[in-house]
């Protein structure tokens, strides 16, 4: 009896397979959420600027460094970026045609 | 009772028409003729902005405007980067796959078919371009598809736009399907985006021929006729939607997939803008 109690808890300390292998949360703030939410409308639209997964990416390595100065300062640039990668999809969506050149 | 007869008939009918009258309405819109006022308009803007150049001439791209660059690319060409390229193109064409088949066995005319690309497929409501063909045909045979940018792809398509050298461009806008799809080509070759907030007709209409440090800009015009291209920057053979990816990241924009539904559009909408103009691929370009 002692066997099987002492066998069930070191199954039940032992982590899952499903628990090894889950990919581990990315380290996140508000601002870098904020961020997130923002790039995925402005992609959506087909508007995404080339550096606004990156600076997000960064700003999530700063934040796993304890650097959230850094951190909130490359969110704040993504979402910047993100929000006008979204107005300017919003804009040409209504206004391409105006962009046509006249000679 | 004759009357209700008639009420009756004159109801039906009335009914029949409002049913049948959108269908009819799209069937009545001409997209061929929008397309070609629209090319018109778009070969006209060159023409008149470049006066001592002939139409034909915009498919050697910037070479077509500068005298100088034009006397080095001819040298270059005469012992073209691109030379090994197409011979390995040719021999990846007609390599049996694993199941006795080849590339052959899927194009028409020894694989001279530059000229049937890019074209608007009415069943699969789609634009498909020559190199989505290439690797259709090797994934219907077994086979793995190449990558979409350059190395064996970029081979393949050289080995057959040099075998199709001359073909005219004539590429149709038949369908409302079509047409969007070409609508959609359109709306990402003028609106601008990324990071600087440019548009593709923003350099290659208004910018063309004008000096962007030390290149000069190429015209729009004449730009689907010459690719794959062997540029000196890459130091290889690359696609035309390796090209649109590297334009869109100058620009400071995300680049959409190369053969995505966005880049076969605008490749779409820039190849019937050539309408008229001769493939004359590959070639080298700086």
């Amino acid at each position: 009896m002692k066997k099987v109690l002492s066998l069930l808890s070191l199954l039940a300390l032992t982590p899952s397979a499903s628990m090894l292998l889950a990919e581990p949360t990315p380290p996140s703030s508000a601002l870098i959420e904020q961020a997130e939410a923002a790039r995925k409308e402005s992609d959506a639209l087909g508007y995404e600027w080339r550096d606004t997964a990156s600076l997000i990416q960064s700003a999530r390595e700063a934040l796993q460094k304890g650097d959230q100065a850094e951190s909130d300062k490359l969110a704040s640039k993504a979402l910047f970026q993100a929000r006008a990668g979204k107005a300017q999809g919003q804009y040409m969506a209504k206004n391409w045609k105006m962009m046509i050149p006249e000679n | 009772m004759k009357k209700t007869i008639q009420r009756g008939l004159f109801t039906g009918a009335l009914v029949l028409l409002t049913a049948t009258a959108p269908s009819a309405a799209h069937a009545a819109v001409n997209y061929q003729a929008l397309v070609d006022a629209d090319v018109k308009k778009f070969q006209g803007y060159f023409l008149k902005e470049f006066p001592g150049v002939k139409l034909e001439d915009f498919g050697d791209g910037v070479y077509a405007l500068d005298e100088d660059s034009r006397r080095q690319w001819r040298e270059m060409e005469e012992f073209p980067p691109y030379e090994l390229d197409v011979e390995a193109g040719k021999a990846l064409f007609n390599k049996p796959f694993a199941n006795g088949k080849s590339l052959e066995s899927c194009f028409p005319n020894g694989g001279a078919v530059r000229g049937m690309y890019p074209y608007f497929d009415e069943k699969r409501k789609e634009v498909v371009t020559l190199e989505m063909a290439i690797n259709e045909c090797r994934v219907a045979n077994g086979e793995k598809p190449y990558g979409w940018k350059k190395g064996d792809i970029a081979r393949v398509s050289a080995y057959i736009a040099s075998i199709s050298r001359g073909q005219k461009i004539d590429v149709k806008v038949k369908s409302k399907a079509a047409y969007d799809a070409y609508m959609k080509g359109k709306e990402l070759f003028y609106a601008k985006r990324g990071q600087l907030n440019m548009s593709c007709s923003g350099c290659h209409m208004e910018y063309a021929g004008r000096h962007l440090r030390a290149e000069i800009i190429s015209p729009a015009l004449g730009h689907t006729t010459h690719f794959p291209v062997f540029r000196s920057k890459w130091g290889e053979i690359g696609t035309l939607h390796r090209r649109y990816a590297g334009c869109n990241e100058n620009i400071g924009a995300k680049p959409f997939a190369a053969q995505s539904k966005e880049y076969r559009d605008l490749e779409f909408f820039q190849t019937v803008m050539s309408n008229g103009l001769k493939f004359n691929g590959p070639a080298s370009r700086k």
